[in-house]
């Protein structure tokens, strides 16, 4: 009596959504019919006509549509990986220092950690790329040619990063490092105090112990951490629209606003997320199946 | 005499240093990067600053571009809220105070939208005129109370038997923590439009947050599911031998509780939404940011970032500092009851 109950229940209630949908749906048909656009991914095809400061692949505004996408595809993925990796190392930094004994290094992390994180991300992005970088003069840090800092991005060994792409890095970098070294910490913590006093005791020096006995038994705790913190990492870049940077979302807003297709890049955005997610995901997975072999291994 | 003295010191001072050189150099090192760091900026505050930028237009960062004689409303709005969350830290001790605390707090939309837009006796009051904080709080505010009650919401249904309500809400709630907060706030701004029949139009505000709403309770329905595992399965047990149905179950023990869990992560929650406002500053509302950005756009102040930012940041800081004070202050007071 009561699964029969339950079943039409569900029914109800799935019924009950597919009519909002087709509400919807059907709203939405008729605004398209009405603006005289229509929904076809044609246009994809067509030349894009707007120029990108920032491209891996050549790109020229006479290029698809479907090109300028891929660009900025690789773009946000540029942002993405550089970034993890620099708050990776920035977030141990910072958790290993809210973890030391040296109480200028404790002080000093924490006070990094409640400013970065108590501080909207979007506000510190303008932060680096106005005042960080524009306000920089010609020539703010200049070494014969080799490493040269100032308004119009960072020159290394002929690897050339313009001011946004640096502004970027350096922003989504620092923000994330606090969240990581959050994670980090925890992770360290999570470690009980018994292994401290054994490595010591067995006559391994602070870091060799930190590196062969704590990390690796904190690993499991931070990993899940450090995904969900990359996985923000990648949703916060699209934040780049705020300083000019040309990511995937930057380049669905101004196709949106050169086409009008509004409905057909908003999937496409979600698509490129979709991929993006699956990717970082799948690439942490990894990484915890390594550790966990390994671990498998030591014992 | 002297001399054997000082040399013994030095000697102490050296295996001293050398007993944990690493750390001793990177102790001289912060501090003395810290003394130079804050000589220029103390340099930089004193002489260099200009900050008129700031102290000419708070009323503009405070109310946006809210008409000038009708301030007073905004204020009693913000005045109202926290003396409700006053209230609801350090509870009174009168009892039907303590009773009605939600219905005050739901009371605070209706009366909001009553302050702030007008009508029924007050001038009205277009939304393209809110800006500054009190658009950032109101943002925050309304969409803070709308999505609790869905979050939790989706939390039970995701944990329910019925697989059509399961399968439904774990996909919104997937679907939306594997978005960027920005498309949502898109979405918002230019898709709904879409939606909708002809004829029929959402206020820039409203549909700001109502995508606020839409993330965010996918986050809180999060947080809620790991309050509702904490709860151990006896409790639910014990809670059906004593004859309690279903909806009381709910109701009375795995609601308080797993609130009561999940605080700290809705505190973030509500702390990263108050940050996350700003992003209403590129989707065109002049929140906080937005204020800033337009000031800055100002030829009159053109060039004055780092002040404005610095302002700006400080604002932020000190809001989510005392919201994150706050929490942790009730935590305890939670955990000793």
């Amino acid at each position: 009596m009561k699964s029969y109950k339950g079943i039409i229940f569900q029914i109800l209630i799935f019924l009950f959504f597919i009519c909002l949908f087709g509400l919807l749906i059907n709203n939405l048909i008729i605004n398209l019919i009405r603006t005289d656009l229509g929904f076809n991914f044609s246009w994809l095809l067509k030349p894009a006509s707007f120029a990108l400061a920032e491209h891996a692949l050549p790109y020229s505004p006479s290029d698809s549509y479907a090109w300028a996408l891929f660009i900025g595809w690789l773009n946000s993925l540029k942002v993405i990986f550089t970034s993890l990796f620099l708050s990776t190392i920035l977030g141990i930094i910072i958790g290993l220092s809210r973890t030391s004994k040296n109480i200028i290094l404790n002080i000093l992390s924490s006070f990094y950690i409640t400013i970065i994180r108590q501080t909207p991300l979007l506000l510190q992005l303008m932060f680096w790329y106005f005042v960080g970088f524009l306000g920089l003069n010609n020539n703010f840090i200049y070494f014969t040619n080799i490493f040269k800092i100032n308004n119009k991005g960072i020159e290394f060994l002929g690897l050339s990063l313009t001011s946004e792409y640096s502004a970027l890095i350096f922003g989504l970098s620092v923000f994330t490092s606090a969240f990581i070294g959050e994670v980090i910490r925890g992770g360290i913590v999570s470690v009980s105090k018994g292994q401290w006093e054994s490595f010591r005791s067995l006559g391994l020096s602070e870091s060799n112990g930190l590196i062969k006995v704590i990390i690796p038994q904190a690993l499991p705790a931070i990993i899940p951490g450090l995904t969900s913190q990359y996985l923000n990492l990648a949703k916060n870049s699209t934040l780049a629209i705020a300083i000019g940077y040309s990511d995937i979302y930057a380049i669905n807003d101004t196709i949106i606003n050169q086409t009008g297709r509004a409905i057909e890049c908003f999937i496409i955005l979600l698509l490129s997320f979709l991929i993006l997610n699956l990717l970082i995901t799948n690439l942490m997975e990894t990484i915890n199946k390594l550790i966990n072999r390994k671990r498998i291994y030591i014992n | 005499m002297y001399l054997k003295k000082i040399k013994n010191y030095i000697q102490k001072l050296k295996e001293i240093l050398l007993l944990n050189s690493l750390n001793n150099f990177l102790t001289i090192l912060l501090i003395s990067t810290i003394l130079i760091l804050s000589i220029q900026s103390f340099n930089w505050v004193i002489f260099n600053s200009k900050w008129s930028v700031v102290t000419a237009n708070v009323p503009l960062f405070a109310f946006g571009t809210f008409p000038e004689e009708q301030r007073w409303r905004p204020i009693i709005w913000i005045v109202s809220l926290f003396l409700i969350s006053f209230l609801s830290i350090i509870p009174p001790k009168w009892k039907w105070l303590r009773k009605n605390l939600l219905i005050a707090w739901i009371g605070t939309i209706p009366l909001g939208i009553f302050l702030l837009y007008g009508g029924l006796g007050l001038q009205t009051v277009m939304s393209r005129n809110f800006g500054g904080l009190t658009l950032t709080i109101l943002l925050t505010v309304f969409s803070s109370i709308f999505a609790l009650p869905i979050g939790i919401a989706l939390a039970f249904c995701r944990q329910s038997s019925l697989f059509v309500v399961k399968k439904l809400s774990s996909i919104y709630i997937d679907s939306m923590r594997a978005v960027p907060l920005i498309a949502v706030l898109f979405f918002g701004q230019l898709l709904i439009p879409l939606f909708l029949p002809l004829g029929v139009e959402i206020d820039r505000v409203w549909r700001a947050i109502f995508a606020f709403t839409l993330f965010v309770s996918a986050y809180i329905a999060e947080d809620i599911r790991g309050g509702l595992q904490a709860i151990p399965n006896t409790q639910i047990e014990s809670a059906r031998s004593l004859g309690l149905n279903q909806f009381q179950i709910i109701r009375f023990i795995l609601i308080p509780q797993s609130l009561r869990i999940a605080l700290p992560a809705l505190t973030n929650q509500a702390i990263g939404l108050f940050q996350n406002t700003s992003l209403m500053s590129i989707l065109g509302l002049v929140e906080l940011l937005g204020v800033g950005r337009s000031i800055l756009a100002n030829p009159k102040f053109i060039g004055q970032y780092i002040e404005v930012y610095i302002w700006l940041a400080s604002v932020y800081w000190l809001i989510c500092t005392i919201m994150a004070l706050i929490a942790k202050y009730v935590e305890k007071r939670l955990k000793i009851a």
